[in-house]
Order: C-alpha cells, then sequence, then structure tokens
C-alpha cells in the first residue's frame, strides 16, 4: 500500500518517510505541485499526504484538480497556515482531512489510518484503541485479547467512539446511527446504552474509560495507571 | 449652506427662480412690445387718415383752400363722438379747418414734430394721441392733425392683453414645468451610474478588497472622482495584501522548521528525553501559534454580514479541548442554550477566543475540578473554572500581552486571553472577569446578537 507524499522540504520528506514506514506504509515522495499530478496519474495510491505551500501553486487547487476528474483517493492536507481566515477552506475544497504544522506524528499514521479505512478498508476491519479491538464486519469485541460478545446497539456506540479515535463524538451522531430517523428517541436513551456499555467494558478489564462532555457528547480516553 | 448639497435640488431651486424671473420679466416685455407695435399700427392708421383728408382739400381758384369731406364720411370726425378729430393748418400755424366746435388746433405747433412723429396732449383730462402731417396740395403746403381720444384705442390693446396673456401663460408656464421635470429625469438618469457606485463601495471590505467602482458608464464629470477612489482602493488592496502575505510567510517560515524537529523527536526511542522534548516543543508551537493569531487579528476585521452561532462554536470548541481536560483528569461540560444563538461575528475568530478561555480554564483548574462553558441566548458565553480565581487588581492586566504576575516569575500567562481581548474588540464585544462566590474564576465573553437573529433553523 503506497502513499504519495507532496511536499518540499526534503528533510520532512525523509523523516515522515521514516514514521510511515514505521508503521507499515510505503511512500513516494515529490516536491511540487507539477510532478505530483503527473505521479498521479502514472500510479494509483491509497492516499496522498498533500502540503498546501507547495513552491509551484497551491496544495488546493491539485485537490481541485483530481476531484474534478474524479479521482476520490483520499487527501489529507498538511498546513502551516492555520490561521484565523483559511482554517477551514482546505476541507471546503475537497480534502478529506486537515493538519496543522506541526503536528504529532503518531497523528498523522492515525488520521491516515482512518482515511484509509474509510476508502476501501484497505487497513483490515479492526478498530483499537487501548486493549479493546472491533471486527467491524463480525461485530465481535475483543478486549485484552478475548472475545467478548455485547449486544448489538452496545457494540454500535463502541464503533462510534473507536472511530472517533480518543476524539468527542457528539450525542446527535450516536442518535442518528441507534435509531435512524425513526425519531423516536428518549431523552436519555443514549445515555443508557453509554452507561451499559462502559459497565461491560469495566466488567471486562478495558484500560479505556467513556467519559462523558456534558452538553456535547461523549469521549473515549485510555485510562491512566495508578 | 447645506441646504442645496444635492445637485438635483440646487437644479430644481435655480429653475424655480428662473421660473419666477421669466414669469415677471416676459410678461413686461411683450406688454412693451405689443405696446410698441399696436402704437406703429395706430400711428400709419393716423397717417392714412391724414392723407385721406388731404385728399379733400380742393384748391380755390382765389388761391385758398376748401376742406370737402363726403357726407358718409362726416360722422367719423364728428366732434366728441367720432372717431378723430382733425385740423388743417397752414405753415405758419394758422388753423384754417378744424373738427373741434371752437375751430382751434389740436397740438401747439411748437410741440409737434413736424413730419411723421406721433405726440400725445393732455386735454380736459383725457389723452389724445397724434400726428401732424405736412401734404402739398396745389402748390401750398398745408399740416393736416389727426388725433384720436385714448380712450378708444385702450379698448383695442386690452381685448388683445387680455386674449393674449392668458393663451401665453398657459404655453409659457407648463413649457417651464415640463422642462423642470425633463432635467430632473436627465439628473437623475446621468447619476443613477453614481449610485449604483456608491451601493458597490459599500460591499468593499477587508475580506473584499479586489472590488473596484465601475468607470465606463460614469458621467465624465466624475470619473477623475471615480479613478481616484479606485487608485485609492489598489494602494489599499497592495497594503493588504503585503499585510496578509507577510502573516502567511512567517506561519511558514516558522512552522516548518518546528514540524522537522517535531519528526525528528518523534523518531527517536521512546524514553524521558524524548518526552520532555515534545513538552518543550509543545509549549514552543503554543507560543508560535498564539504570535500568529495575534499578528492576523491585528489586521483582522470582522465583515458586516458575518453570522456565527455560538452555540455550536461552543460546542466545537468543548469538544476539541475535551482530551486535554480528561487527560488531565478535568471534567468538562457545556450548558446553556441548546438552541442555536446567533451573533454577529466571524466562527473561527470566536472558536480561538473560546477554545483559549477553555484552555487559561484547564490550566487554572486543580486536578479532579471542573471547567463549565455556558451559552446564554442573548449572545454571551461564560467560561467558568474551580481554581485560584483572579484577584480583583488583576482583572483588567490578564489581557494584556505577555502579562505576568511578578517579573521575577518565569511563566507568563503568554497571549491566549490577549488574542480573547482583540477577538472580543474586533467584534465590538467585551470580555470581562469576575470570581464565583464558590471560588475560581467566570470569564464572560459578550458579543452583538446578529441583525435577524430570529432566522434560520
Amino acid at each position: 500500500m503506497r502513499v504519495l507524499l507532496v511536499e518540499d522540504s526534503t528533510e520532512l520528506v525523509a523523516l515522515l518517510k521514516k514514521g510511515l514506514a514505521r508503521s507499515g506504509l510505503d511512500a513516494d515522495s515529490v516536491h511540487n505541485a507539477a510532478d505530483a499530478a503527473h505521479a498521479l496519474a502514472t500510479m494509483r495510491y491509497a492516499a496522498v499526504v498533500l502540503d498546501r505551500g507547495l513552491p509551484d501553486e497551491d496544495g488546493l487547487s491539485l485537490v481541485r484538480d483530481m476531484r474534478r476528474r474524479g479521482d476520490s483517493t483520499p487527501v489529507l492536507v498538511l498546513t502551516a497556515r492555520d490561521g484565523v481566515t483559511d482554517r477551514v477552506s482546505g476541507l471546503r475544497e475537497g480534502a478529506d482531512d486537515y493538519m496543522a504544522k506541526p503536528f504529532a506524528m503518531e497523528e498523522l499514521v492515525a488520521r491516515l489510518q482512518a482515511l484509509l479505512r474509510r476508502s476501501d478498508n484497505l487497513l483490515g476491519r479492526r478498530l483499537t484503541f487501548g486493549n479493546v479491538a472491533l471486527d467491524t464486519e463480525g461485530r465481535q469485541v475483543i478486549v485484552e485479547g478475548t472475545v467478548r460478545s455485547f449486544p448489538a446497539r452496545e457494540t454500535a456506540v463502541l464503533e462510534i467512539l473507536l472511530r472517533r479515535g480518543g476524539n468527542v463524538a457528539p450525542k446527535r451522531l450516536f442518535e442518528d446511527h441507534l435509531f435512524g430517523l425513526s425519531g423516536d428517541v428518549g431523552s436519555n436513551a443514549v445515555e443508557v446504552y453509554v452507561h451499559r456499555l462502559r459497565k461491560m467494558l469495566a466488567d471486562a478489564g478495558a484500560t479505556v474509560k467513556i467519559h462523558t462532555v456534558r452538553g456535547v457528547g461523549y469521549l473515549m480516553a485510555e485510562e491512566k495507571n495508578g | 449652506m447645506n441646504r442645496f448639497r444635492s445637485i438635483i435640488s440646487r437644479v430644481v431651486a435655480l429653475h424655480v427662480v428662473a421660473i419666477g424671473v421669466i414669469s415677471i420679466v416676459m410678461p413686461l416685455a411683450l406688454y412693451w412690445l405689443l405696446n410698441e407695435a399696436a402704437n406703429g399700427l395706430h400711428r400709419d392708421a393716423l397717417r392714412s387718415q391724414a392723407v385721406t383728408i388731404s385728399g379733400f382739400l380742393k384748391p380755390q381758384p382765389d388761391g385758398d383752400v376748401a376742406l370737402d369731406i363726403p357726407t358718409e364720411m362726416q360722422p367719423l370726425y364728428a366732434g366728441s363722438y367720432g372717431l378723430y378729430s382733425y385740423a388743417v393748418l397752414d405753415p405758419t400755424g394758422k388753423v384754417l379747418f378744424s373738427s373741434r366746435n371752437d375751430g382751434s388746433a389740436l397740438f401747439p405747433l411748437q410741440d409737434s414734430h413736424v413730419g411723421d412723429w406721433a405726440m400725445r396732449r393732455r386735454s380736459t383730462g383725457s389723452v389724445l394721441f397724434g400726428v401732424t402731417v405736412g401734404r402739398a396740395v396745389g402748390g401750398q403746403s398745408y399740416l393736416i392733425q389727426v388725433a384720436q381720444d385714448l380712450s378708444h384705442r385702450d379698448v383695442i390693446i386690452d381685448d388683445i392683453v387680455a386674449s393674449f396673456f392668458p393663451s401665453v401663460a398657459w404655453i409659457t408656464f407648463p413649457l417651464l414645468m415640463a422642462l423642470l421635470l425633463f432635467d430632473i429625469m436627465i439628473f437623475r438618469r446621468a447619476l443613477k451610474p453614481v449610485r449604483e457606485a456608491s451601493d458597490t463601495a459599500l460591499s468593499i471590505g477587508p475580506t473584499s478588497t479586489d472590488v473596484r467602482l465601475p468607470e465606463a458608464a460614469m458621467p465624465t464629470e466624475i470619473v477623475p472622482l471615480v479613478h481616484a477612489v479606485n487608485q485609492a482602493l489598489d494602494r489599499l488592496e497592495t497594503g493588504f495584501r503585503a499585510q496578509r502575505d507577510f502573516t502567511a510567510d512567517m506561519a511558514h517560515e516558522l512552522r516548518t522548521p518546528l514540524t522537522i524537529v517535531r519528526a525528528r523527536v518523534d523518531s527517536l526511542e521512546p524514553g524521558p528525553l524524548r518526552d520532555s522534548l515534545r513538552t518543550d516543543l509543545e509549549n514552543t508551537t503554543r507560543i508560535v501559534n498564539q504570535m500568529l493569531d495575534i499578528a492576523e487579528l491585528e489586521s483582522f476585521i470582522v465583515a458586516g454580514d458575518a453570522r456565527a452561532d455560538l452555540q455550536a462554536v461552543c460546542a466545537e470548541a468543548v469538544a476539541f479541548m475535551a482530551p486535554l481536560a480528561v487527560g488531565q483528569s478535568k471534567m468538562i461540560a457545556l450548558g446553556g442554550s441548546e438552541a442555536p444563538v446567533w451573533v454577529r461575528g466571524h466562527p473561527e475568530a470566536l472558536f480561538r477566543a473560546v477554545r483559549n478561555l477553555i484552555e487559561n480554564a484547564i490550566r487554572h483548574a486543580p486536578a479532579g475540578g471542573s471547567i463549565e462553558v455556558e451559552v446564554s441566548a442573548d449572545g454571551a458565553v461564560r467560561v467558568l473554572d474551580d481554581g485560584p480565581g483572579v484577584p480583583e487588581s488583576e482583572r483588567e492586566s490578564v489581557f494584556r500581552r505577555f502579562w505576568r504576575r511578578d517579573r521575577t516569575h518565569a511563566e507568563s500567562r503568554g497571549l491566549g486571553l490577549a488574542i480573547v481581548a482583540r477577538v472580543a474588540q474586533t467584534h465590538d464585544g467585551d470580555i470581562t472577569v469576575e470570581n464565583r462566590p464558590t471560588g475560581g474564576a467566570a470569564f464572560t465573553l459578550r458579543l452583538r446578537p446578529a441583525s435577524g437573529s430570529t432566522a434560520a433553523n
């Protein structure tokens, strides 16, 4: 599985390649938009990591060209310009995710893997966080290597939390996923399933904990020892 | 002199004055012309009468002359009832014949300009208007005077004036008014591009500095002004762009090396060195980001029609900061309004303000403490923590850049709250801090409700 790195700093490219290789991702690299367009036309990549500030043109115009051609390869945009006035423009132009420089290598890998999963299930069907994993096809929950069977709705709650990978999942998301358009959602229905899931995870010996962010949603975090 | 600042009102005012002057001068001039014409006609009529009378002078064999007026014409000259009176004089001024009862001359000879000139005389209140014409009959020259009582003439003139003036007024006045309307229409049409350019100019803001006023349809007199304004806009745009480019370049120049260092640190073997380098890098990154935010906010202006849902902005900020709070074993929650709260503002700038308030609260809340964000429907957001609070004497200074409690203390509060204050300022809002009765600080960011805030969703 190859990823295309479009970044003009050769030093950063070398470091990124090393970081991606550690996570099992091979990368080709180009240093400007023209070479990137050429590479995309000749090779099929699983994802593109694209710097916005390229020497020849704005990286976003490359995304626009790709989308116009019907190329849906996931694009993760890197930018040094994380300003008040141009933070969100990347996502509007058709990029799939957006990261401000400087970033942590682990986060880049995590987000890239999330994109790869989203596109073609290329990275298998396993979502992992701490010692908890979920096989999205078999609907099996694995805690500390032991397969557990959780009820469907609790499993669905867990899947949403795992997919958000340490970020807050808005309450609305649970309501939409669990109850679809049936609409008839009791005000504390989600709360009830989260509560049950918490108990099941704790009983199974999980190192993750589900935190309530009142007024916003839920967040899964690894429990610190001690 | 501000009364006539509008060109149209000036035109109307001048036009009204012109109508006033014309409506006084023109009747007078017409009256004078009419009088002149009537006098001329009258003179000609009197003169031909004099010629007719001279035709009735018959030279006698004895050298005298006799006046033989045909019977049918005699009523014309019949004393006070006749139209005309006449007198025939010899060159010495002796009256030979006269239609007057006393047989006197109509005008004293010295007053009459012998020749063709008309003249007037006042006698017993009535005004005579007449001519004296010299004619030669049978080798002898005579002066023939013919006159008419002015009262007769006035009747004719009055008739003319009475019928003529109203019709002149009926034509002139509407014509002048129509002209005035045409003038106003012409001016309104000529000024239409100016009005349109004004609308265009209104839309020019820091986010749309590329807009220029149209010069094509402008009246030639106004083109230089429009051109000068466009040139000023060019210079302004260049300045804005230079400022933006500088901030963007600075961001690139500062963040690229930080990214490389960060990637290098991430590739180190796990251990205490890597962890402490990461912490140092994160602090440096935070300061750099804050400085870039401050630099960008210096030239940042909120567009007049910018709207933001404060409730959504706060939900996003709480979600964004929740992992940090949870990582430090602190609770974070969003309360207050659950419906959208529309305020005038730039969503991203407001997000950064609220995020910085939360970051500040997380830093000061004790482990196990909690941070509460409350949105109120009137467009305010309160960020509450249960830390030590802010002493009364520091409630202004905490919003200053790089402020620290005492100079000997190394760690400053940085730029976080200064950014909040700047965002509040650009939004025409305000930020205050007070201590909660239960301890801890309560920061309140107040914003202006969006116009038409009942709309949408």
